[in-house]
Order: structure tokens, then sequence, then C-alpha cells
């Protein structure tokens, strides 16, 4: 299958702290990819280096065949800005804070870029959302503004936002770690019907529970490096590595 | 008997006065009302390219703004409109009138304010807003004036309008000019009748004036935190 995402040797430094160290991904078409890790391995720094939120010290990054910043001469060179942007709005974020625009309602926050962005005509995108948010099963919230919402309802009209650009591909950067532990399940069932529906998907996450059933492949990460990946059944049962076998080991007895 | 009758006489000969002097203090009254509209819808407006430019990527803009919002901050408003009035003419031999220099004046020195306000308005606003809107390809454009403004205007309306009514007031630093307003419309009164009541219906009529503003700004401000409400 070819690969949706190619990300090669990607360092990414901080100041003195290199984030990231040389790290090679590639996602197929269709894929989910759970990444997960201790905090500070360089999780969230990865995913975000992928549509443009942190600028990469060097390395190449190629989206659906389009290379977004590649470092010919150790140096990154990116695409024009807006040829970015054009890129970037086909792939959706989901954040651990939702980010939802709070002086628009829930409909108005799915309808904004693609009538903007993509200049799709105002009822074709309001039926678009409606859709989306039966899919996230928030029917009767359209008209709702997110302080009115709840966390899980949120991240839920986040995620439909992110499905009305129809993207390629969707990032979801730790989408359950700001919610209530009871509360986390509406929003991963959403992510597991996607992940279902063939949606290729790179999710950072600490829901082990997630990786294991939904995902395709898990990425192991620890200080800017991947560690050790494989299918869930390798990762959880298998591990190879000591810092997989002690970061799992920690995860459970939490 | 007699006292009330003193009294009586005492309330009507004041309240003739007051009628006598009224049209002259309600003819600065317009004047004021008008320094502070002109002012109102120019520096509204005319503060935000200042708030942008102040943070713009483009050092030269970037420079300007800020130095032009240390120059009109910096000095007082009184030496401001004396430039304008005074001394801008004999260097520029351009001349203006009184009334039009002071609200040139005014407009200037209030929007380098209320640049300042809106400028704190806008780093409240949090950076996730902007990495949302970037992920979902919105231009500088779209993102400035579809996400930041909407929501940076709820957060800088109490300190506009505490701006605006400190604007109320001051307007009357126009007589310097000899523009006669409210303020200066009083003093000739109690100068020329020996008779403070001037002062008094001065003091009355900038609070009605005040006071028609904090409603107007209340009713702002609930109109953009509508979204705030956590329920229907």
């Amino acid at each position: 299958m070819a690969a949706l995402l190619e990300l090669n040797n990607i360092c990414k430094r901080f100041g003195n702290v290199q984030a990231l160290n040389d790290v090679s991904l590639h996602v197929a078409k269709g894929e989910t990819v759970a990444i997960i890790g201790p905090s500070g391995s360089g999780k969230s720094t990865l995913l975000r280096s992928v549509n443009y939120l942190e600028k990469i010290t060097s390395g190449e990054i190629i989206i659906n065949g389009r290379t977004l910043v590649t470092s010919p001469q150790g140096k990154p060179e990116y695409l024009p800005e807006k040829e970015i942007r054009r890129i970037c709005s086909e792939i959706g974020m989901i954040f651990q804070h939702f980010n939802l625009f709070p002086h628009m309602t829930a409909l108005a926050n799915i309808t904004y870029a693609p009538i903007k962005v993509k200049k799709q005509p105002a009822d074709e995108a309001t039926a678009e959302a409606k859709r989306l948010l039966e899919m996230v099963g928030l029917a009767d919230k359209a008209e709702r503004y997110p302080a009115q919402l709840s966390g899980g309802q949120k991240q839920r009209v986040a995620i439909a936002r992110g499905l009305a650009m129809q993207p390629e591909l969707m990032l979801f950067d730790e989408p359950t770690s700001a919610l209530d532990p009871e509360i986390t399940g509406e929003v991963l069932n959403v992510m597991k019907t996607l992940a279902e529906q063939r949606m290729t998907m790179l999710v950072v996450t600490h829901e082990m529970g997630f990786a294991r059933e939904v995902a395709d492949r898990v990425i192991f990460m620890a200080d800017g490096s991947i560690i050790e990946q494989g299918s869930p059944r390798d990762i959880f049962d298998n591990p190879q590595s000591e810092r997989l076998k002690n970061f799992l080991s920690s995860v459970i007895h939490n | 008997m007699d006292f009330l009758a003193d009294f009586t006489d005492w309330l009507s000969a004041n309240l003739n006065y007051a009628e006598l002097i009224l049209p002259s203090l309600l003819k600065g009254t317009l004047m004021t009302i008008k320094v502070f509209l002109v002012t109102l819808i120019f520096s509204i407006p005319l503060g935000l390219p200042l708030a942008l430019g102040s943070e713009s990527r483009w050092w030269p803009i970037r420079w300007f703004c800020r130095f032009y919002v240390f120059i009109f901050r910096g000095t007082p408003l009184m030496l401001q409109l004396f430039f304008v009035y005074f001394i801008l003419p004999i260097y520029t031999g351009l001349m203006i009138d009184a009334v039009t220099s002071a609200m040139i004046t005014f407009v200037l020195n209030y929007a380098a304010y209320l640049s300042e306000i809106y400028r704190g308005g806008i780093k409240s606003i949090d950076r996730g807003q902007y990495e949302a809107a970037a992920c979902l390809g919105l231009s500088r454009t779209q993102t400035i004036c579809g996400i930041v403004l909407p929501q940076m205007i709820r957060v800088v309306l109490p300190a506009v309008g505490n701006e605006m009514i400190t604007l109320v007031k001051d307007t009357s630093l126009v007589y310097a000019l000899g523009v006669t307003e409210l303020l200066k419309a009083s003093r000739a009164a109690v100068n020329r009748d020996g008779n403070l009541m001037a002062y008094l219906l001065a003091a009355i009529i900038y609070l009605i004036l005040t006071f028609a503003l904090t409603k107007l700004q209340s009713y702002l401000e609930k109109r953009f935190s509508r979204h705030e409400q956590r329920s229907e």
C-alpha cells in the first residue's frame, strides 16, 4: 500500500533540547497508527510537525505525494506558506483542549472553514455539518455554544469540525487527556468508527485500551526516538526493549 | 407657615434661575456630545490597525505604531491640543478651526489608548485558537476577522467603556482652544452671576451622559457574552 504520510529522518531541537532525533515513520492509506510513550518523549511534537504547528530542524515530510518540507542541505526547505496552508487544510487536527471557537455555535464551528476556505455554498456546508453532528451523536446540539457542552461533547464537535474539511488524514493529539475518565468512551467510540471506515489516523494517546483494540500499528517513543513498533499484540504482549517493558508496567500499575 | 413660604420662594427663585441659564448650558452640552461622538466613531476603529501594527512582523510598521502610541500616551492631551491648533499652522501653514483641531487631536489621542487596550485583548486569546484556525487552513485575515476580533471585542468592552466615560469628561479640555462646551458655558454663568447653580447643573448633565453610556456598555457586554451562558 502506498504511504499517505512519509516522515523521513525528522529532527527537532528546542534550544538545547533534542525533541525529535532522526524519526522516520510511514503511514499507509487507511491505517490507524497509535503513538504511545512517556511524557516528554516527543510524540506530540512529531504529530504537530506533520501539519506545520512545529517547524522541524531537519528532515522530510511528504503528504499524499506532495513534499511539504525537505532538507537537501541539512536545512529545512518548506513550500510557500500558501501551499502549506492548502495541504494542511486537508489534514484534520484534534487537540487535547478541543480549541473550539467559543463565539460560534457547534454548527458554525463546523461550517466556518468549509465555507471560508473551500468556498462551499452555505446550505451545502450546513447539510454536511448536520450529517457529521449526527454521526458523532450530537444532532440535537447544533445550536449550542461550546460553553454549553460537556468536554466529551466538545471533543466530538471538534472531530466533526475536522471531518468537515474532508481530510485525507486525521491527527489526534491526546484527544481524551482533558476528559473525565467516565466520558472518554464517547470520544473513543467515534474514533473507533472512523478507524472502521478506514480513515487514515495518527493518534497520540495514553489510552492503552484504544491503542490495543483499534490501532493497526503501535509506535512506542521515548527520548525523541521510536524505540519499538509493531502490531498491538507485539507491543503489548511481547515487548522487546527494557524501556517499553518499564513503560507498560508503569502504565498498567497506575 | 413662614418657613414654608420662605422655602417656596427660594425654590422658585432657583428654578427660575436654572431655567434662565439652562439653554446656554444645553448648547454647551451639544458641543460636548459632538466632540465625544466624533472621537468615539473615529478612534474606536482607528485603534485597531494600530494594535495589529504594534504586533506586526514587519518592523517599520511595528516601529511606527509603537512610536505613535509612545508619543500620544507620553504627552498631556492639553499639550497635544496646543500643538495641533497653535503650533502646526505656524510650520505648515495649515489653518484648522478650533473645533476641528480639537476633534482631530482627540481622535489621535484616544486611538493610541484604545490600541493598547485592543492589543491586550488580542494577547489574551488562547494560542490554541490560532492553531485550530491554522489547521483548518484559514488565512491570516480570516483568522483575525473571524476568530480573533469577535473574541477580542468581548474582552475589551469593559475597558473601552471605561475609556469612553473618561472621554466624556476629557472633552472639557477643548475650552483651552476657546471652544464653548458644557464646562465653559457653566463657568461663564457662574462668573457672570456669582451663583454656583450652573456647576450643579453641569454635574447633573455629565452624570446623565455617563449614566447613559454605562447602560449602553452593560447592554453590549451582555450581547457579546451570550455564548458564555451555560444554559439556553
